[in-house]
């Protein structure tokens, strides 16, 4: 295993001081995946050219807001699947590379296009155009989430049902022949736990590095599950300490930062990026982040911050920009001795809150993340007790590769 | 903690905060429920507070309102006669414009931002009364940061002449300038929190604004409709539900338990009106509430130059206006 993992570009971008803008190019997906909080998906929901130019002017010409006001911009684009448009996409991005030389913008040469597709289409000539001529400002994830029959449970086509693994698999060399770095998003629900472990390798031994791997937030766990979850994240633990894949394979899973308390005035941060993260749909209208559009929500009306013509009302941007762990928890998760590490969705939050609000916290995943952790603590012991009787922990702390957690 | 219960007494009763009271048919709250909002208003050791609309109710009525030690808020010129007078009363005035005199301890005048500035001379008049002046602003959401120095410039003039009132030995209470000057701690609405309001369909709201809201099926976040527009929280038979209570109190709104602007109203629909959340003021309410901070400082100093006055209270200078601008330094 002597592979060095690269450090995803992405990963850099994301943890610099970047703005990050979405384009919803469309509502449509080739796939109707079981777990998809997208509820309002549809193929009539595409953007106009001119809705995303003007989106971008709105942009550019507040370079000096506050609100735009980082070093570098992720352009992220984002569906249903956004390949679907390559040719808007191409468009778009053409005109905004235009534009910031044009402008002399800041941003000039300090972009991303950013992208999470489904894989299906990624070896069509449009697509492999356009990652040829923007590869240098690329960054691309395909999911795929393990082996066929984890991943075509869920994620199979509309209409057919039919499960879309081979159609995606067969994407998975180009992908990491272009990117070699690339990690992919695998999502957990109650009835995937059973096959997480012989996904995760799987993946690995497709050459995915990376394996970013989340449960889900909504309110789909059954009794039970955490226990199965902990059974399966202990035997992952096994198989990649024993197998020696912990030297250069990662899996978010696994993580030293997580599982301890948290004091609420040093650690008191918000999880989300929600309101620092701009949303643009098709009918122009702009949202703290694309999880309070209306495809998104299953129970609460879309949080609109703004439309393209309008610009942003920073009104509706305030308790976003407001927010902090405590005051959006419930007192169990402030006391909570393995707080640390457990996320949340603002826009879950919003959707699954009594009220009209962002303050309050979802916590259907507490269970969940209380197994996790109890399989995060035995990796963490058996690894480093492993290290230590090979001699070889001091080595391991030199190189080992920190996988930051997936914050949105 | 529940202090006050308020009773509208009517979909029309008189408007006395930031809320136009949009509701214009009549529709009397039964003498029953009146009854029975007495009654828990009693057990929950509440004081009441009627609201009146602008004619006089029928004479059962009367019996019924004074069974049970209150407040009155209503109309101007349209005092409820109930046959029985407090000595010590309490009660509050409403007037959506200056008038003339004031013959209750408390006005409550309610003038959007163009009226107040227009009629600042006539407003001033008021300060000698001896009531306590309540100035309501009836369009904060429409403030600008081009109209801060109007507001800043009209407070500063009120400023002179409530000096010279102290001066004179006067002591004149005006919200917008002296209740700072008082306060060492947040004192603001606490809709939902210190008091709810009783509607005439037996229904409890956080606030009047809520109800209106409802009855009107007017969406409280503008352009944004919701599946519901049933704003209550709880009903006569079932008692109180507010979900979420927790947001509606200081030490859950990251902005305003930092800020030391304690006269502010606070108005939770106000706040959710323009940030879509109760918890979270506007820059407009902010702003506002910082010039007038700021004024009930300068007036402080200016008053402690005569001599002592309010040793304990400290008003800090500040640099901004609007608490979200320097949020990271909390």
């Amino acid at each position: 295993m002597s592979i060095k993992i690269k450090e995803r570009q992405y990963n850099v971008w994301r943890e610099g001081n970047a703005k990050n803008i979405t384009f919803i190019v469309t509502k449509d997906c080739q796939l109707a995946c079981k777990y998809c909080y997208l509820v309002g998906k549809n193929v009539k929901e595409r953007m106009p050219w001119e809705v995303a130019k003007t989106f971008i002017d709105y942009v550019l010409d507040h370079e000096t807001d506050p609100d735009f006001a980082y070093e570098s911009v992720v352009w992220d684009f984002i569906g249903g699947e956004p390949f679907l448009e390559i040719e808007l996409i191409d468009k778009i991005c053409d005109y905004i590379k235009v534009e910031l030389y044009r402008r002399n913008h800041h941003w000039f040469n300090s972009y991303r296009f950013s992208f999470s597709t489904n894989g299906i289409n990624y070896h069509e000539k449009a697509v492999q155009d356009f990652i040829k001529k923007n590869r240098d400002h690329l960054s691309i994830g395909i999911t795929i989430d393990g082996t066929e029959k984890k991943h075509d449970l869920n994620r199979v086509y509309k209409i057919t049902e039919k499960g879309s693994y081979q159609d995606v698999v067969k994407n998975i060399p180009l992908w990491l022949e272009q990117f070699p770095g690339g990690g992919t998003k695998v999502t957990i629900s109650s009835a995937d736990i059973p096959y997480i472990t012989e996904s995760v390798l799987h993946l690995y031994s497709l050459g995915i590095h990376e394996v970013n791997i989340n449960v889900v937030f909504e309110d789909v766990w059954q009794e039970g599950d955490d226990l199965k979850f902990e059974e399966q994240l202990m035997q992952l633990a096994d198989a990649i300490i024993d197998d020696g894949y912990y030297q250069d394979y990662a899996c978010s899973f696994f993580s030293e930062h997580i599982g301890k308390p948290m004091d609420p005035e040093r650690d008191n941060q918000n999880w989300c990026g929600a309101g620092k993260m701009l949303s643009v749909d098709a009918a122009g209208n702009l949202y703290p982040c694309t999880r309070f559009a209306q495809y998104s929500l299953r129970d609460k009306e879309a949080w609109t911050i703004g439309n393209i013509h309008d610009g942003i009302d920073k009104n509706k941007l305030r308790p976003f920009l407001t927010l902090d762990r405590t005051t959006q928890s419930p007192q169990k998760c402030i006391e909570c001795e393995v707080a640390s590490g457990c996320a949340w969705c603002q826009g879950e939050n919003f959707d699954a809150a009594q009220t009209h609000t962002v303050f309050e916290r979802a916590t259907a995943i507490c269970l969940m993340h209380k197994a996790r952790v109890r399989a995060n603590n035995y990796y963490w012991n058996k690894l480093y007790r492993k290290l230590e009787l090979e001699d070889l922990r001091e080595q391991y702390e030199a190189n080992k590769r920190e996988v930051k957690p997936e914050i949105c | 903690m529940l202090q006050y219960l308020v009773i509208l007494l009517n979909n029309t009763s008189v408007a006395y905060c930031h809320a136009d009271n949009p509701l214009k048919e009549c529709s009397l709250m039964p003498l029953e429920t009146l009854k029975k909002g007495i009654l828990f208003g009693m057990k929950q050791n509440l004081m009441i507070q009627y609201v009146f609309p602008n004619y006089e109710l029928p004479k059962e009525y009367a019996k019924v309102i004074e069974s049970i030690d209150n407040v009155k808020i209503y109309p101007i010129g349209c005092k409820p006669v109930t046959g029985i007078e407090d000595g010590n009363n309490a009660d509050v005035e409403v007037a959506n414009e200056v008038p003339e005199k004031v013959e209750a301890k408390n006005l409550v005048l309610r003038l959007a931002f163009s009226e107040m500035l227009a009629n600042k001379d006539e407003i001033a008049k008021l300060f000698a009364s001896g009531a306590r002046i309540n100035l309501c602003i009836t369009d904060v959401e429409r403030f600008t940061d081009g109209q801060i120095e109007a507001y800043k410039q009209v407070l500063n003039e009120w400023d002179a002449i409530l000096l010279n009132l102290y001066k004179q030995g006067q002591s004149p209470q005006f919200n917008l300038l002296s209740d700072r000057m008082m306060l060492e701690k947040m004192h603001n609405c606490e809709a939902g929190v210190s008091n709810i309001t009783l509607a005439p369909n037996g229904k409890f709201y956080l606030c009047p604004a809520f109800y209106y809201d409802e009855q009107t099926k007017v969406d409280n976040q503008l352009n944004h409709h919701q599946p519901t527009s049933d704003n209550a929280v709880g009903d006569l038979e079932n008692g109180l539900d507010i979900p979420n209570l927790q947001l509606l109190k200081l030490d859950h709104a990251p902005l305003c338990r930092n800020c030391d602007a304690y006269q502010c109203r606070r108005c939770l629909w106000l706040n959710r009106r323009l940030t879509w959340d109760l918890n979270t003021p506007s820059r407009q309410q902010c702003v506002m509430a910082h010039i007038e901070r700021n004024a009930s400082r300068a007036l402080l100093n200016d008053i402690r130059k005569i001599g002592e006055f309010m040793p304990e209270i400290d008003i800090k200078e500040i640099n901004y206006l609007d608490p979200f601008e320097v949020r990271k330094e909390f």
